[in-house]
């Protein structure tokens, strides 16, 4: 029968082991455009354990984003572009209460994630294919959702990037998309 | 020196003031997971497979909705309190910190876009802390690897950040921090427009977060005087990224991991 001892020592060998796998898979992980590191992230590490330590780099986040829609009302009358209140300015207590930053990081993902997928769907139906895409219909629900005054069942949105307080480039269109049912 | 068990217990206390601040955030944005929210289960879900609805995670899935969710953050809440009255190393304290793993896990299925490397830091300290403390476990052997873990975790992710500067063009043409800090989303209007009028300081910035992230792992192995240095480097950074960015969550995360390089620190510096 094992004795307390050796039980301790299983389980510290166990721990060990986990925690030298753990350690030599996020190094391993950090070269994020590797096949294994992809396989990894997007197969294998549900619960997201498996850190990308590149923060702000290569590509410093230099952009504003903005989520618009606009509603069809018959077929040559579109109404006005509204903007789901994302991009909002921060608080003077957000140093230690920032709420905000959650929508902001999600759209922030999401818009990275579809940008980043766009060259992958090039071809003849492939922006059509687009529309499936996770980030596309996660773009697409929220927008479905909010208030609508026009009665149309038909909306449609853009993503737009805006270089914040400095103005230095013009604001630009990232996608827009076509009408889709609502 | 401080001892490995206050060692680990300030590592807990610090954590734990970061991830109430941040459960609270998200119970203010509990509307973010409603049906028509951005994070819906609805569209969420279709980041699983269908066999997946079928394994052992499919009970999960009834609970990611607001109400569901609003349960899970309101545990993970009372956890974190349990945890004033309970140390890790007593046994309701370690079955706490289990507790609070798995509600960081669970809430890990839903928020794939929008979590930040802050909750990764959470998450990994949590688990280390979680295994690393066993009942079933005698002496001090595997608290001390679990610190060294949490402490070249936190060493790799500033080298990793640091090298990841190194190689960028806007990083090295001192840009990236006046452009970072001109967006609503991350920077401050008068941190634009001090850096826009003086340039000089966004080269020193620049230049000085490459360098001092590519070199952080030598806090581990220099005499305490001069890791010291980059301890309180990392100290002023992540308090100018709350005060300017808003990322007050990774002033938390990552203070709860230096407990963990001053014990390395002292280690080494007592084996030679």
């Amino acid at each position: 029968m094992a004795s307390p001892t050796d039980i301790s020592t299983i389980y510290e060998s166990i721990i060990a082991s986990i925690l030298g796998i753990w350690f030599l898979l996020t190094i391993l992980c950090q070269f994020r455009y590797t096949k294994f590191s992809g396989y990894i992230r997007h197969t294998v590490d549900v619960f997201g354990l498996i850190p990308l330590w590149t923060f702000f780099a290569p590509n410093p986040g230099k952009s504003d984003y903005h989520l618009l829609y606009r509603d069809k009302i018959d077929e040559d009358i579109h109404g006005d572009w509204e903007e789901m209140d994302i991009t909002e300015e921060r608080s003077l207590w957000s140093w230690c209460w920032n709420p905000d930053k959650r929508d902001k990081k999600i759209l922030a993902d999401v818009i990275q994630s579809l940008v980043a997928s766009i060259p992958h769907y090039k071809g003849d139906k492939g922006y059509d294919l687009l529309m499936f895409s996770m980030p596309y219909l996660i773009v697409l629900h929220a927008v479905s959702h909010c208030k609508c005054n026009s009665g149309s069942v038909q909306r449609q949105f853009m993503l737009a990037e805006t270089s914040g307080y400095l103005k230095e480039t013009s604001p630009s269109v990232i996608l827009l998309s076509v009408f889709h049912q609502i | 020196m401080t001892s490995i068990i206050e060692t680990n217990q300030l590592i807990l206390m610090i954590l734990s003031v970061g991830l109430f601040i941040s459960t609270l955030e998200y119970i203010k944005k509990i509307q973010i997971f409603s049906p028509t929210g951005l994070l819906s289960w609805n569209v969420m879900q279709l980041r699983w497979e269908k066999k997946d609805h079928n394994s052992f995670f499919s009970p999960m899935f009834k609970l990611f909705n607001e109400k569901g969710l609003a349960i899970i953050f309101g545990l993970r809440c009372l956890i974190i309190l349990g945890l004033l009255f309970y140390p890790l190393e007593t046994t309701y304290g370690w079955i706490l910190v289990g507790l609070l793993g798995c509600s960081l896990l669970a809430s890990s299925m839903i928020t794939f876009y929008g979590s930040d490397g802050s909750d990764q830091m959470n998450m990994l300290i949590i688990i280390t802390l979680f295994l690393c403390h066993s009942p079933l476990v005698e002496g001090t052997r595997l608290a001390t690897l679990g610190l060294w873990f949490i402490g070249l975790q936190t060493c790799l992710s500033y080298t990793v950040a640091g090298i990841a500067k190194l190689v960028s063009k806007e990083w090295r043409a001192s840009t990236a921090i006046k452009d970072v800090f001109s967006t609503k989303t991350y920077g401050s209007r008068w941190a634009a427009v001090l850096l826009k009028k003086y340039p000089g300081i966004n080269v020193f910035l620049c230049w000085n977060v490459m360098i001092m992230e590519t070199l952080f792992p030598l806090c581990l192995i220099l005499p305490f005087n001069y890791a010291l240095i980059f301890i309180i480097w990392g100290f002023i950074f992540h308090l100018l990224t709350a005060i300017i960015m808003g990322l007050n969550s990774f002033f938390w995360s990552f203070m709860a991991a230096y407990p963990a390089l001053f014990y390395i620190n002292h280690q080494i510096q007592h084996l030679f």
